[in-house]
């Protein structure tokens, strides 16, 4: 119990790094040094002295160096600046996708499982639907279509990503429909929204929010591979699944390109499921084998 | 029994039929002319004049409403017609019989690698539960299983590509060697879940009264095992479909990665031409090997567990993104 609940914490420590980089990085790496004069001479500066976006096309493809310590890409830009930046399209699509995906998911599972009948139905053909499609498949298509925008792809990995989400919500609300304390709130008068809303959904909610760090993982990682395939947020944000992009054309050079942002997406998923997996082992429900 | 197919197998054609109406209706609600879309992917530099996208539009019959241009879609679909590309006027189908065999050669050889990987190493582990082999496959396995399959891809191509030089860097045109680490890529993730189920359904069995018995009478370990293999056959069935979705997902990347000229590669392409027919066919394409594996799961298992055949059977659970 000791040993897992260090895990846990070690889990949720490592994923913690994410998003505090991603808002930092803008501090982290940046040019304007942290103190100056009012010259303009330099106190203090910042711990990468590079902003992420400046080409320097005279120092192309520099291999790692104590100036740049990963490196520089094609145009000549920063590898770590870079690397530091792009957590925040990774991060942001995490967040915002898996987020839409619980209030799309907990909304529908809710509905289902309370109503039955036609639309508990509904929901789960909607649902086997959805699952149909690889969820990769089901975003590349639909973004091939629509303007490529970092809010358009976050959009579509929720519409794909809801649905185990749907599953567990509605499972846990059938459940707890039978419950006496919803029997006595229907006694003492209350409406059907108020019922959903009030007595069944917080009930509902907490495996929904366990199975979080899981759909978070799958959105970090659909959002890369859309990026790679170079239909996620356009350039010159920096993001990782573009990064990699750009260094396969690379190869067999520039091996600093490849290895950090192959490194900080492994280790952003990677934490999300460690996360999950402590957050599974703790709770009644276990979502995935 | 019978009833019991033709249900299933109903159920998964309106499946598939939900699927198409889902992304013909978001391809209809998205902003954007297809025509105007596909002759700007397609032109150089020149802008081209209103009466050629207008003839465009009429041979394509993208004049028509939406719903008329779905059914009609379906219609010529059922005979296995797709239309012409878009983007080089060959008739889609065509293109992708052209695309299949890599895909499939790639798909085939990383299940099997899988399996022959991920089956001993998850039996391995659950002999001896918390033991040096589990903790270091545990590990391991978890590891692979974060990865994204192109980032897997790319480190590999660092390695042995670059580094080594022992692979070609490209695989269109390469010949055996340049199988070699798409099929890598694409079977150690599948071999960690691979080996993570084996693992539970095997450490579960050999846990439980009749193993016990088992070794009262004097068994071995092997038989144990070879017992508990049997039992898990229904669950193994269900885990093979959900293994589905992740090897079509993945092999849209894989192929990308190494340049292998298959149908993963076709719909990035196609994607990128902006080519509605052969996006819409490798569309049906791909939720049809998925809807098709889960309705021969439900099969299987019901043949296995006649148990299962009453259950509302639920759908596998969702593959991994990528």
């Amino acid at each position: 119990m000791n040993a897992g609940r260090a895990r846990t914490w070690r889990a949720a420590a490592l994923f913690a790094l994410f998003p505090l980089l991603a808002l930092l990085a803008s501090v982290l790496a940046r040019e304007k040094p942290w103190v100056e004069t009012k010259t303009g001479e330099t106190i203090v500066r910042a711990p990468v002295p590079f902003d992420p976006d400046a080409a320097d096309l005279d120092r192309r493809l520099q291999p790692p160096s104590w100036k740049h310590l990963f490196g520089t890409d094609e145009l000549g830009r920063d590898v770590l600046a870079r690397t530091l930046h792009g957590a925040r399209v990774s991060v942001a699509a995490g967040l915002l996708a898996s987020a839409l995906a619980l209030f799309l998911g907990a909304g529908l599972g809710a509905v289902a499982g309370w109503a039955g009948g036609a639309a508990d139905r509904g929901v789960l053909f909607l649902v086997n639907v959805v699952q149909a499609l690889p969820a990769l498949v089901l975003v590349v298509t639909a973004a091939s279509f629509l303007p490529p925008s970092f809010l358009v792809a976050a959009v579509l990995i929720a519409l794909t990503g809801w649905t185990d989400t749907a599953r567990i919500v509605r499972a846990e609300a059938k459940k707890i429909r039978e419950a006496p304390f919803v029997d006595a709130a229907r006694a003492a008068g209350a409406s059907a929204p108020r019922l959903v809303l009030v007595h069944v959904l917080p009930h509902a909610l907490p495996p929904a929010v366990a199975l979080l760090p899981y759909v978070l993982g799958a959105a970090v990682l659909t959002e890369a591979a859309l990026s790679f395939l170079g239909l996620g947020a356009p350039p010159p944000d920096a993001s990782w699944g573009r990064a990699l992009a750009e260094a396969r054309n690379l190869l067999p050079g520039a091996w600093w390109c490849v290895l950090p942002p192959a490194a900080a997406l492994f280790l952003l998923v990677l934490s999300a499921r460690r996360l999950g997996d402590a957050a599974a082992s703790r709770d009644v429900q276990s979502p995935s084998p | 029994m019978l009833r019991f197919v033709l249900k299933r197998a109903a159920s998964a054609l309106l499946t598939l039929l939900g699927v198409l109406a889902l992304v013909f209706g978001l391809l209809a609600a998205a902003p954007g002319d297809p025509a105007a879309m596909a002759a700007k992917a397609g032109a150089r530099a020149s802008a081209v004049s209103p009466e050629a996208l207008a003839a465009f539009r009429t041979l394509y019959g993208l004049n028509r409403p939406p719903l008329e241009r779905f059914g009609i879609w379906i219609v010529r679909a059922a005979r296995f017609d797709f239309g012409i590309s878009l983007s080089d006027g060959r008739p889609v189908g065509e293109r992708i019989s052209g695309a299949l065999p890599a895909t499939v050669t790639l798909n085939l050889a990383a299940l099997l690698a899988a399996l022959a990987l991920g089956v001993p190493a998850g039996i391995a582990a659950a002999r001896r539960p918390g033991g040096r082999l589990d903790r270091i496959s545990g590990t391991l396995g978890d590891a692979l299983f974060a990865t994204p399959s192109f980032v897997l891809g790319l480190v590999l191509l660092l390695v042995f590509s670059g580094w080594l030089r022992l692979t070609p860097l490209f695989s269109d045109g390469g010949g055996f060697r340049g199988y070699v680490l798409p099929v890598v890529t694409l079977a150690l993730p599948t071999a960690a879940f691979l080996a993570r189920f084996v693992r539970s359904c095997v450490a579960s069995a050999l846990a439980d009264p009749a193993a016990a018995a088992g070794r009262a009478r004097g068994e071995g370990s092997g038989a144990a095992v070879r017992r508990a293999l049997r039992r898990s056959a229904a669950p193994f069935a269900a885990m093979g479909a959900a293994l589905v979705p992740s090897l079509v997902a993945g092999s849209v990347l894989v192929e990308r990665v190494f340049s292998l000229p298959g149908a993963g590669g076709l719909l990035a392409d196609a994607v990128f031409a902006r080519d509605l027919p052969t996006v819409l066919a490798l569309t049906l394409l791909s939720a049809g090997c998925v809807v098709a594996a889960a309705f021969l799961a439900d099969v299987v298992s019901a043949v296995l567990d006649p148990r299962t055949r009453d259950a509302a059977a639920p759908l596998a659970p969702a593959g991994e993104a990528a």
